[in-house]
């Protein structure tokens, strides 16, 4: 069975002494430099020297860690139920988005784009707007269509509003379909700023559709919103959680079952997604706590304005501390005790913990990932005695770069660590080599610079194109640490056996 | 195929216009769509391995596709690295020139590029950067050919975007070099991206017949040797018909003929090694090539004995765009399946008299409209697998459908005669993995209701 089942891939199949042989010949024209140069110039890259020129650089970005804004959008989008995502600009981007969703979640992602051509682009983009809205509406049947744009419907100025309200008058548009939109230029912000300008439309629109007066704290309910989340691990947990403490919910913005739904034999467009009416109710709960701050201002200053009830944001709760956080919050906005089998759990995580301590006091780690995760991370890493030493943030702020400054300086474990915001991969590439690290952590885009420095990655955030189903497991909360923990420590076992000279490649560790 | 010999030259039926004149079918707003012309360029011209390929816009075009590609190289990896000008409202507002002039020059101070592609994107081709202007200066600044691609994403569809890249080797990249030495037997291939390695195996059986690659457009390209394309005895456009019109031009002005060929299954594989050696006129070559031809067919029957069995007679839907609509089809037939049903996305009417030539009116014809239209023809022709690309992957799958990938980001390589055994085992395999089986079984207390009504 097993050799029929062999079928060489390209890893295995060019590694064949003939095709090895086939490629040599070709190095004779590609560069026309010796190979001692090719290695002495690859260590040149190494140095300090060459790692302040790459820091003196301002123009190019070489290797990105971060996606446009319409991105986020579309994943808020598809947090609601029976939702079209749909954006506003020429087509390419759309099957970007689609693609790139769809490779990390491995899922089908539908979104739609209005495809602006040439014409679009001199005239103006109504008329595709108007058709594509007739023509999805047509398709796909959506309860609502959230509208965003891309840079180039922004820059040509396209007045969504003026155009939606055309669309209604023609008729394309139905009087009773909402339609929120966003503004999302991708030459400021990243995916996370996206996510936050469209969830809050989403909420909005729907809000004022309802007609209604807020009356805060009439319903004993909370409100979560989990922010640009790229593991539907996540919300299991959270819900969990919640239902644990028994305290009623509404999460703004659940996208986990159109990222993680069966195959039951029959592909449907929507699986599911915070249903629309429960928005409006959501302005009458007691509070609303969110468990990620950068990826949500705008919402949350939206909720803070208008719903005016009991808010609470912080970082992605990991590890310990962060979770210890969460619970307080929870217990806090809700007035409900912290649940005892709560409790335990975290004694366990302790003790799991305690058990793999050893193996990861002292790593020094490298990460690069949003704002939010990179504050988890560097809280669990302090816990666990690991020092975060580099940590590149490409859409980080000095907002986010102080809050992070503030938690290094908190731990003795966290001295060495410098931030990094606005900086991207190759800078990274830089740091790890001028000051090496034992472990990297980071999206699966982090993978060339850790392989060329010779660092394990832990995948960690978004996206992860290149492992399956981490983000089915949760890393928040006291389970989601454990599943951290066990990644990490496992991770470190497997290098150190790898590397185990014969007498101490042990059975117990 | 096709081909035809008639005055002594070779005609290809359908290949004699500059495909210009058939535009692309425009995009239909509010249907979910493929990608745009800047991806189709990107895609085209990234394969060249040791260039730096720069795009000049917001992060939006690099942001969400740098390195996903499937096409490998031998040797340098540089166009693997993401390289954007990540423009920011200021840009916008100010220009984003500058920035442009910075990043060329930082890009061959520290990277020692053989050249360097600069991509226009929507938002800087509508903004009215200069771009051609920054290219030419820095080109002779720094000696180095710094080359724009004029094909922002709203221009059209991805096919548009291959082939204005064409335009940019034909125009700015064939012609600049030498070769050192040329054969009469030197071959270029166009529209062949290495994807799993597929071109090595293919140079593998031309190098066996005394047949070699002089340029390869441009799937484990380097810049030189586009640059000296123009020195081949024949050109093979592989299955990419946006890039015919660069095989067209190339026959006008240097003399190459062409002709279009394809190395999926083995027939079409024959055929296209014995259309090469017949161009070089060499009938040495010819002789060998028949009997490499005689010899790999045999051998590959003998092996695909035991996989032929057990996918006679299966129903297959093909989704991909295209020209490999119709070239993916003769080694499905060779195997002994049945294609039902076959997506005319992207396709030519060419494309579709070719599908029509190979399948009949058996199979349904699949226009664009994505995930519903491909359910709906596996439901009605009982097809036993989708063969596509990822982005179909997962829908098929929620149908509990057996998927075999075709496009880019696949590991293996299906081309030539090796190919295609890899491509039935990966068939049979996917058709007998235990899951299928276990998902269109009932769960236990469903057939116990069953059993109770
Ligand atoms: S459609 Fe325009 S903005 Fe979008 S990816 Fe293509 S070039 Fe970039």
């Amino acid at each position: 069975m097993s050799e029929r089942l062999n079928i060489v891939d390209h890893n295995q199949l060019f590694r064949q002494e003939k095709y090895v042989r086939q490629r040599e010949g070709k190095r004779a024209f590609e560069a026309p430099c010796s190979p001692e140069e090719v290695t002495s110039t690859l260590e040149y890259t190494k140095t300090t020297e060459y790692k302040d020129k790459n820091f003196a650089r301002t123009a190019v970005v070489v290797n990105p860690a971060k996606a446009c804004q319409p991105l986020g959008a579309v994943m808020a989008a598809l947090g609601f139920e029976k939702t079209l995502p749909f954006i506003h600009g020429s087509q390419g981007c759309t099957a970007y988005f689609r693609s790139h969703l769809a490779r990390h979640f491995k899922e089908p992602v539908p979104a739609v784009s209005t495809s602006m051509t040439e014409d679009a682009a001199v005239f103006g983009g109504m008329r595709n707007l108007i058709d594509g809205i007739e023509n999805c509406i047509a398709l796909y049947q959506p309860q609502m269509i959230a509208v965003c744009t891309t840079c180039m419907a922004e820059v040509i100025g396209d007045d969504l509003s003026a155009f939606l309200a055309n669309a209604r008058q023609e008729g394309a548009l139905p009087e009773d379909m909402p339609v929120p939109f966003a503004n999302t230029p991708s030459f400021s912000g990243s995916h996370i700023t996206g996510y936050d300008a469209m969830l809050r439309s989403v909420l909005e629109t729907l809000y004022n559709k309802s007609g209604r007066t807020p009356q805060p704290g009439h319903e004993l309910k909370l409100n979560v919103l989990l922010g640009f989340e790229g593991y539907t691990g996540n919300f299991a947990e959270m819900r969990r959680i919640l239902e644990l403490f028994g305290v009623p919910y509404t999460i703004l913005g659940d996208h986990s079952s159109n990222f993680d739904s069966g195959a039951t034999g029959e592909y449907s467009y929507y699986y599911g997604g915070t249903p629309l009416e429960d928005v409006p109710k959501a302005a009458d709960a007691a509070g609303t706590l969110a468990i990620q701050q950068h990826s949500l201002r705008k919402t949350l200053g939206y909720i803070k304005r208008t719903w005016g009830q009991q808010l609470s944001s912080i970082s992605t709760p990991l590890g310990i501390r962060a979770t210890d956080r969460l619970l307080e919050e929870i217990s806090r906005l809700s007035g409900i005790e912290i649940p005892e089998a709560l409790k335990q759990e975290r004694a366990r995580i302790l003790d799991a913990m305690m058990d793999s301590h050893t193996y990861l006091h002292g790593k020094r780690v490298a990460m690069a990932g949003d704002p939010d995760m990179l504050i988890g991370l560097i809280g669990f890493c302090l816990e666990l005695g690991m020092e975060p030493v580099h940590i590149v943030c490409s859409n980080g702020d000095r907002k986010f770069e102080k809050e992070a400054e503030l938690l290094l300086k908190s731990s003795p474990y966290g001295t060495e660590a410098t931030v990094h915001c606005g900086q991207d991969l190759w800078h990274m590439r830089s740091l790890l080599f001028e000051d090496p690290v034992d472990l990297a952590i980071g999206s699966s885009h982090l993978k060339f610079a850790a392989k060329e420095a010779n660092i394990p990655l832990l995948r960690v955030g978004f996206p992860i194109f290149d492992r399956h189903h981490l983000h089915r497991y949760p890393i928040i909360g006291y389970q989601g640490a454990l599943n951290l923990l066990t990644q990490f420590v496992n991770t470190i076992l497997d290098v150190m056996e790898e590397q185990a000279p014969d007498h101490s490649f042990d059975l117990v560790r | 195929m096709e081909a035809a010999v008639s005055n002594g030259r070779l005609e290809v039926s359908c290949g004699n216009k500059i495909p210009k004149s058939t535009p692309c079918p425009r995009p239909v707003p509010g249907e979910a769509s493929g990608g745009c012309s800047f991806d189709g360029a990107q895609i085209t011209l990234i394969p060249i391995a040791d260039a730096a390929h720069l795009v000049h816009g917001p992060i939006a075009c690099l942001g969400n596709s740098w390195e996903s590609r499937g096409s490998l190289s031998s040797g340098p990896e540089l166009s693997a690295y993401g390289f954007t000008t990540d423009l920011g409202e200021q840009d916008i507002i100010f220009g984003g020139e500058q920035k442009l002039h910075e990043s060329i020059r930082y890009i061959v101070s520290r990277f020692a590029p053989p050249a360097v592609f600069v991509y226009t994107t929507c938002v800087t081709a509508l903004t009215g950067e200069d771009i051609e202007g920054v290219c030419k200066a820095e080109s002779e600044r720094l000696g180095t050919p710094i080359i724009p691609v004029n094909s922002p994403g709203f221009v059209g569809s991805k096919n548009l975007g291959t082939r204005l890249a064409g335009d940019v080797l034909f125009q700015q990249v064939i012609g600049t070099t030498e070769p050192e030495q040329t054969t009469s037997h030197d071959v270029n291939l166009i529209g062949e991206y290495n994807i799993a390695g597929e071109m090595w195996h293919i140079e593998r059986l031309m190098q066996q017949t005394g047949m070699s690659i002089l340029s390869r457009i441009t799937g484990d390209g380097r810049f030189r040797e586009v640059g000296w394309a123009h020195r081949a005895k024949v050109n093979m456009v592989v299955c990419s018909r946006a890039l015919l019109g660069l095989a067209v031009q190339m026959e006008r002005k240097y003399s190459i003929p062409y002709f279009e060929g394809s190395f999926y299954g083995a027939r079409e594989t024959s055929y296209s090694l014995r259309q090469m050696a017949y161009l070089t006129g060499d009938r040495d070559v010819e002789r060998r090539v028949d009997k490499l031809a005689a010899r790999e067919e045999m051998r590959l029957s003998l092996e695909l004995e035991p996989y032929r069995k057990q996918l006679k007679g299966k129903r297959a839907v093909l989704y991909t765009g295209g020209v490999k609509s119709w070239s993916v089809i003769t080694a499905l037939q060779e195997l002994g399946i049945k294609v039902v049903g076959v997506g005319t996305n992207k396709s030519t009417a060419e494309d579709v008299s070719r599908i029509a030539a190979r399948i009949g009116d058996d199979a349904e014809y699949i226009p664009e409209g994505g995930a519903r239209q491909i359910l709906k023809t596996v439901r009605s022709r009982k097809a036993d697998m989708v063969i596509a690309g990822g982005r179909n992957m997962y829908m098929a799958l929620k149908e509990q459908v057996p998927f075999v990938d075709i496009n880019q980001e696949r590991h293996k390589a299906y081309a030539g005669y090796d190919g295609l055994l890899s491509l039935a085992k990966q068939l049979v395999h996917t058709l007998q993995h235990p899951v299928w089986g276990l998902a269109a079984k009932l769960a236990p207390w469903e057939e116990e209701t069953e059993f109770a009504d």
